[in-house]
Parts: C-alpha cells; sequence; structure tokens
C-alpha cells in the first residue's frame, strides 16, 4: 500500500501540472484572437491579388501568348510532370502539446514521401517539430532546402517572402515540376483541417472571380505587371498559409490543454479518494492495534 | 475642372487594408513617372516604384510612402496593393534618420551573413520615408 505521503505528494504535483495546462490555455486563447485578426486583415490584398491573375487568364492560357515565353510561366504549366524532381513546404508548429496537430502532418508528409520514393525531394521546413522529424528520418534523394523556425506566434509577411525567395530559387535551380503544401486549416475554434495539396502550378479553377481586364491599358507592359504580380500573389498565398497555421496551432493547444486539465482534475479527484480510504484504513488499524492491545492486557 | 464625381481609393498591404476613401485626386509613383488620376480615367493597370501616393480630398493632401507594388484602376476605383506603406506625417523622422544610418552601416559591414538585397530595399524605404517627410514640411 502506497504511503499517505506518497499519494499526498502526487495529488501535489498534479495540481502544479493542471496550473501550467490551465495557464498554456489561457496564453493559447488570448493570441487566438489576434492571430484570427491577422488572417481576416491578410484576406483582402490575397484575393485581390487572385482576382488579377485570373483576369489575365486568357492570355495566359493563350497559345501564342508572349506571357508564355517567359520564364514565370512555367508556374502555370501543368502539362509537365514527367519531371523528375517535386518540392514540399512543410509547416509545422514549433511546439508540441497541441493534440494531434503535428502528427497529422507529419503522417501525410511520409505519404508524400512514399509516393514520391523515385523522385528527388526539396524541402522546405516551417516549424521545429518538421524540422525534427526529417532531421531523424534517413531517406534516399531528400534534400532540405530551407527551414524557419521559431516564426509563430509572430508570422509576418517578411517570413512569406523569405519562404518564397527559396522556393522560387530552388525551383529554377533543380527544375522542379510541382511544389506540394502540407499545413493545417484553421477551420474553427474546435476543429483544424489537415490540407494536403499542390501549390504550384497554379490550378486556376481555384481562383475566384471573373472580372474582364481585356481592354486594360498596361504600364509599361502586361507581362511587367504579369512579373510584379506573380511574385506578390505567391506571397500573399504563403503568407495567408501561414497565418492558418498558426491560427490553428493556438486553437489546437487550446483544445488540447483544456482535456488535459480536465483530465488532470480527474485524477486529483481519484487521488484525494484513494488517501481519504488509506487513511481510513491506516487509523482502523491503529485502532485494532490499541484495543486488542487492552483486551490483552485484562 | 470641378466635378462632384469621386474616386476610391483603396490601399491595401500583404498585412491588412490600409485605407479606404472617397477622394478627388490621387497621383501614384507609377513605374515611367508619376501617374495622377482623376474621376472618369480609364482602365488601367500600372506598376507602382518606391515613391510618393499623394491624394486630395476636399482641397486638402495627403502623403504616403510607398514601398512598391500595383495598382488598378477601373470604374474610378483606383486599388493600390503596396509591399509597404507610411503615412507620411506618421513617420518619425528620428527613427528614419536612424534607418538610413543602419541600413548603409550594413551595406558597407559587407559580411557574409548579410543579404545585401534586403539590406539594400531597407535603405531604400528609410530614404524616401526621410524625403517624404521632408517634402511635407516644406509646404
Amino acid at each position: 500500500m502506497e504511503s499517505l505521503r506518497d499519494i499526498r505528494q502526487e495529488i501535489k504535483s498534479t495540481k502544479a501540472t493542471q496550473q501550467i495546462m490551465l495557464t498554456m490555455k489561457m496564453i493559447s486563447s488570448a493570441r487566438i484572437r489576434k492571430a484570427q485578426q491577422m488572417m481576416l486583415d491578410g484576406r483582402p490584398f490575397a484575393h485581390k491579388m487572385a482576382e488579377m491573375i485570373d483576369s489575365l487568364r486568357k492570355d495566359i492560357q493563350a497559345p501564342d501568348s508572349e506571357l508564355r515565353k517567359n520564364s514565370a510561366y512555367r508556374f502555370f504549366d501543368n502539362t509537365d510532370t514527367a519531371k523528375n524532381s517535386v518540392m514540399l513546404i512543410l509547416i509545422t508548429a514549433d511546439k508540441g502539446l497541441c493534440g494531434s496537430f503535428n502528427a497529422n502532418v507529419l503522417r501525410e508528409t511520409l505519404k508524400w514521401l512514399r509516393a514520391n520514393e523515385e523522385k528527388e525531394k526539396y524541402i522546405f521546413i516551417i516549424g521545429k517539430k518538421g524540422r525534427d522529424f526529417l532531421k531523424r528520418l534517413k531517406i534516399p534523394r531528400l534534400h532540405i532546402i530551407g527551414e524557419l523556425i521559431g516564426i509563430f506566434p509572430k508570422a509576418s509577411y517578411a517570413h512569406a517572402t523569405m519562404i518564397k525567395d527559396a522556393i522560387l530559387q530552388a525551383g529554377t535551380k533543380y527544375n522542379i515540376s510541382t511544389v506540394h503544401l502540407i499545413y493545417n486549416d484553421f477551420k474553427s475554434m474546435a476543429s483544424q483541417k489537415l490540407v494536403s495539396k499542390d501549390f504550384l502550378p497554379f490550378d486556376f479553377d481555384e481562383i475566384e472571380g471573373d472580372k474582364d481586364l481585356s481592354d486594360i491599358t498596361f504600364e509599361p507592359s502586361m507581362l511587367a505587371v504579369f512579373l510584379v504580380l506573380i511574385p506578390r500573389y505567391l506571397g500573399a498565398t504563403l503568407y495567408s498559409v501561414l497565418l492558418e497555421s498558426q491560427a490553428a496551432e493556438l486553437a489546437a493547444r487550446m483544445n488540447a490543454m483544456e482535456s488535459a486539465s480536465k483530465n488532470a482534475g480527474e485524477i486529483v479527484d481519484n487521488l484525494s479518494v484513494k488517501l481519504n480510504k488509506v487513511r481510513q484504513a491506516t487509523i482502523t488499524n491503529e485502532l485494532t492495534e490499541i484495543v486488542s492491545g487492552a483486551n490483552a492486557l485484562n | 475642372m470641378k466635378t462632384n464625381k469621386k474616386l476610391r481609393l483603396q490601399i491595401t498591404t500583404p498585412q491588412k487594408p490600409v485605407l479606404d476613401k472617397e477622394v478627388d485626386f490621387v497621383v501614384l509613383p507609377a513605374y515611367e513617372g508619376e501617374l495622377g488620376v482623376l474621376p472618369g480615367h480609364k482602365p488601367y493597370v500600372a506598376t507602382l516604384n518606391f515613391g510618393e501616393l499623394r491624394y486630395t480630398v476636399d482641397g486638402k493632401e495627403e502623403v504616403f510612402a510607398l514601398m512598391g507594388g500595383l495598382a488598378e484602376i477601373a470604374k474610378d476605383e483606383v486599388s493600390v496593393f503596396a509591399e509597404d506603406i507610411a503615412l507620411a506625417r506618421e513617420v518619425d523622422e528620428e527613427t528614419a534618420k536612424q534607418k538610413v544610418e543602419q541600413a548603409k552601416a550594413s551595406l558597407s559591414a559587407k559580411g557574409a551573413d548579410i543579404d545585401m538585397e534586403l539590406a539594400e530595399i531597407e535603405l531604400k524605404k528609410a530614404i524616401l520615408m526621410l524625403k517624404v517627410k521632408n517634402n511635407k514640411r516644406k509646404k
């Protein structure tokens, strides 16, 4: 039987852990409001960029378009998928203690790695958990082209620009056919959705809007505008993805910590019952001894 | 030339929408020089340089320091997509001066770790801020 002191110690430490969990939950819930606001604020820019890309759709897709001859066109060219190099942008959290947030993403990553077993794989990692995971893996033809650690919960547009520059550079250098993206999407406070999709080449069907820019004057030229537009669109999209993941992480941590502190509460309750039982048993035991001792004297 | 028609000026950065306002006249720092926009302008898409963005509403002028981007003009709506933007009268001269110094220092340091491109952009930004601020004061 455990001693009273052991049980008291256990209750004490469980309560201390519970306190930490509650604090973490409160921190997350305080930050999540800001993260959500950032997401909302970033949306108009990304949306407008998408609209403009869409309005150039006809010019981009026309077979004799001058845009087609430019190197930037490869972001739209989905006919050539036979190339032997692929890229992955992986977004995880820096910290654990957020339920299945990281595990989901990493499982999906494994799936992707297996699907592209034969190809040269280039990966850009955001988040410490993803980096640690990939560093442990021993997989051939796996190259890490860049990593961003410790940007959450302060992801900014500058980070998105860094990722964008890195993938554009690597894209040209290694002749990459598709860029895949795996991250957690913020659906609601209670749920996150795992997203695994091709980021490049662009999928026009995903871009909404049906504005017609056909009689518009471009300064200095349509091509120049196009070249300015593309990196900004990529940046804005990556930025919104970062913010989604950031908000999702906070929401996941909030839920995980809430249920963890609830569980801790149950453990404390059970331990208290046990403590009382043990104490009662000890007292009963002592009484019996006293009584039987007194009887023996008679 | 006085019309009752107004332009709707919208300025957006990747971080957040900055401005959405009815104005009389906008001057954009377009690629080939300043571009003035009045109501009834033809549809236009222009790339923007580092420079001043000015708009007038009821005779009052407001100046922004704009760090490059795109502008779209359609149906009396001017949408500006800026990399970064600062309201001239909110720019702090001292901070801007310090930033110029800092950027110059990191440019001349020429260390292997320093991203030259980034430092150059920082310098351009800081100088622009200072310039816009000073122009504003002269008026």
